[in-house]
């Protein structure tokens, strides 16, 4: 291919045609309207949502089979003499059951666990966590393409370089989503994590509704860890990023066959990547894992990270297709598409394991208190359930195993929109159940957050494109990826 | 045509004309010169991949692709029957009172088993149709092939101005060119 003719190499600047703009903007003033029709129904629906609440409430309890109640009994009581430590970590059951005649079946086996499900809860809830739900997810997805600039570098990888200034682009929002998080998180903390609201009653051991797990929980998870640690560690993220993106503008510029900002830029890259690996997780538990604060998942982190990553990399994809489409990005070619469709295959295939496995574990452990996540999950959202498993992997996972489907536009933006769209429900789906308990619907208030979200990541990320060249053009690696080439 | 190509066994030639080149950049070039000059090329050996080459020669997509897939379908077949045998007709256990239909424990089984049959399957299928079965005998154009040397091979046929072959090769950088006859290599100076 490469060979035999050489390719020239030229700067090209991007601006964001009319069409484009007007498309996002369309995109946010039908989110707006989506969202104030949603906030207009608001009202009549929550009455009725809150009668649902209560009777799918009962539903749930009655539904746990009483087998487990006594399995689970016995098995406390056959513990006790030889391992000390259960009796610490599941203490709260050991309580509950000598109290047993003071409460019913449903509360010996859920205790506080499910009431907060029944809580009252103001209308405005359901906007403030589609708020958490979209800030969040725009935040990883926006986070995650930083991390895949920094993977490109720390790899050493040189097939990347023609389409580098994309990320680039799009991991500038995530401060801006990071901020929509965090106010949603404030305004609405005492209503999304039950756990701030029981903060608020400073119980102590012995009263009612006193919760030795909460409790146990709180020097980690209180209110005021659930804003500083992850604004620190996003400050963190954004000078690592902002320092990438300077030396990358400042690379341009200088002569050329200078490597100090690669040199630079590897090294960065090396230090935000052990850093957001490590930490990546805290933010996940704090605002996400902390809305069923009773529930526990060793995978969680990454497994968000998973659901995140493959959203990133097929918005990579979208965004070098339509700079493609309007005439850019020339250096671009069919196999930079086609390792970016395979980069994406193998990230749904790797969703879909951590999907399953997080699953497995509580499916063989079989505690109640694991199980109860999925519980609420499977029997009151079957069709939630299982649809976002066709979405996420069953659907792109049968299209991206050709070849064809990759090196087709048409196909894979489509399966790149559908997986952007499936993992925005995936995250939903992990915070609305949490919040609400039983009986919660997409409503448009829901399709018009993230309608608008979209729109104004869209016009966001399209703005910063301009602010630079789209052409690392003294990138040591550029003429590597310019001859990329994966075989026949 | 058997499982196991022959076509690509040097022993029964006629006559072959083989150049021997250092540097891929060169091989490549002189490759898309004899092409274009409408000579048919027996096949190109380099000691690893040489980017671009596969389209310079006109090789054919591999269907190994669809040999993976075949394979990936038979271990998913096999791994269900198997577990499915084990599990629930033969022998059934009672695990934490746990069903013993089909279960998520099922899964890693049979996702493992997909995929050792997909990896054996593409490597010994690979291997068959390239020839490289136990037993053959080796016939290496030159030893070096497998070192640092490329090497183009040109199957001589009614029509090939063997004179012209060679003159391009060495226009083209070939280090040394050879006539291969009945098995027996001659220097052509």
């Amino acid at each position: 291919m490469g060979h035999g003719h050489k390719i020239e190499i030229k700067q090209e600047n991007f601006t964001v045609p009319g069409k484009a703009k007007q498309f996002a903007m369309i995109f946010m003033i039908l989110g707006l309207i989506l969202t104030g029709i949603g906030i207009f129904t608001l009202d009549g629906n929550d009455s009725s949502s809150h009668a649902d609440v209560k009777d799918s409430h009962t539903t749930v309890t009655t539904k746990v089979p009483v087998v487990e109640v006594s399995n689970h009994a016995t098995e406390m009581e056959g513990s006790e003499n030889h391992a000390p430590d259960m009796d610490n970590e599941h203490g709260d059951h050991s309580d509950a059951a000598s109290h047993g005649e003071h409460h019913n079946v449903e509360n010996e086996q859920f205790g506080p666990r499910m009431e907060y499900h029944a809580q009252e809860k103001p209308a405005s809830t359901k906007i403030l966590a589609n708020l958490l739900t979209a800030g969040y997810y725009f935040f990883m997805v926006s986070l995650c393409a930083l991390f895949w600039y920094a993977i490109q570098y720390a790899a050493n990888a040189g097939w990347s370089v023609a389409i580098k200034r994309v990320p680039e682009a799009i991991y500038t929002f995530f401060p801006i989503a990071f901020v929509v998080l965090v106010v949603a998180a404030f305004l609405g903390k005492d209503d999304i994590y039950h756990w701030a609201h029981y903060e608020h009653l400073g119980l102590k051991p012995g009263e009612t509704g006193y919760d030795k797990v909460l409790d146990g929980k709180s020097g980690f998870l209180n209110t005021g860890m659930l804003f500083i640690l992850p604004t620190i560690l996003v400050a963190i993220w954004y000078f690592l990023g902002n320092k990438m993106r300077k030396l990358s503008l400042a690379e341009d510029t200088a002569k050329s066959g200078d490597v100090t900002f690669f040199r630079k830029t590897t090294r960065l890259s090396a230090a935000f990547l052990v850093l957001f690996g490590f930490t990546i997780s805290i933010v996940v538990w704090l605002f996400i894992m902390s809305v069923d604060a009773h529930w526990y998942s060793t995978i969680f982190g990454v497994y968000n990270f998973a659901t995140s990553w493959v959203s990133s990399i097929s918005v990579i994809l979208i965004f070098v297709l339509f700079l493609k489409s309007r005439g850019h990005l020339n250096l671009v070619t069919k196999e930079h598409q086609h390792d970016l469709g395979k980069f994406m295959f193998a990230f749904t295939v790797f969703w879909a394991y951590i999907w399953l496995f997080q699953y497995l574990l509580i499916w063989y452990a079989h505690i109640p208190e694991e199980m109860m996540y999925y519980q609420l999950r499977f029997e009151q959202y079957k069709t939630y359930f299982l649809a976002n498993f066709v979405i996420n992997f069953v659907l792109p996972f049968a299209f991206l195993l050709m070849r064809t489907a990759k090196r087709t536009n048409a196909l894979i933006i489509s399966i790149g929109a559908l997986l952007f769209v499936g993992h925005y429900f995936d995250v939903w789906f992990m915070v609305m159940p949490g919040v609400f308990g039983p009986g919660m619907h997409i409503g448009l208030l829901d399709i018009g957050i993230f309608i608008f979200f979209t729109g104004l990541f869209v016009y966001w990320v399209l703005n910063q494109l301009t602010k630079r060249g789209l052409v690392a053009v003294n990138h040591p690696y550029l003429e590597e990826s310019v001859y990329h080439d994966t075989g026949v | 045509m058997g499982l196991v190509d022959k076509n690509l066994s040097l022993r029964n030639r006629n006559k072959m004309l083989v150049g021997v080149w250092e540097d891929e950049d060169s091989l490549v070039d002189a490759t898309q010169t004899l092409v274009d000059q409408g000579i048919h090329i027996h096949d190109v050996y380099t000691p690893y991949p040489v980017h671009g080459l596969d389209r310079v020669i006109g090789v054919k997509r591999s269907r190994l692709a669809r040999v993976a897939f075949f394979c990936g379908l038979t271990g998913l077949s096999l791994m269900t029957l198997m577990i499915w045998y084990m599990y629930v007709h033969d022998w059934p256990v009672n695990v934490g009172n746990k069903p013993v239909r089909f279960t998520p424990s099922w899964i890693p089984v049979i996702f493992e088993g997909t995929v050792l049959c997909t990896a054996f399957g593409m490597g010994i299928f690979f291997f068959l149709r390239s020839r490289m079965v136990h037993g053959i005998k080796n016939d290496l154009l030159d030893v070096r092939q497998t070192d640092d040397r490329m090497i183009i091979a040109i199957e001589t046929t009614d029509g090939v101005a063997e004179a012209d072959v060679l003159k391009t090769m060495k226009d083209k950088g070939a280090v040394e060119v050879r006539e291969m006859e009945n098995g027996i290599q001659t220097v052509i100076k």
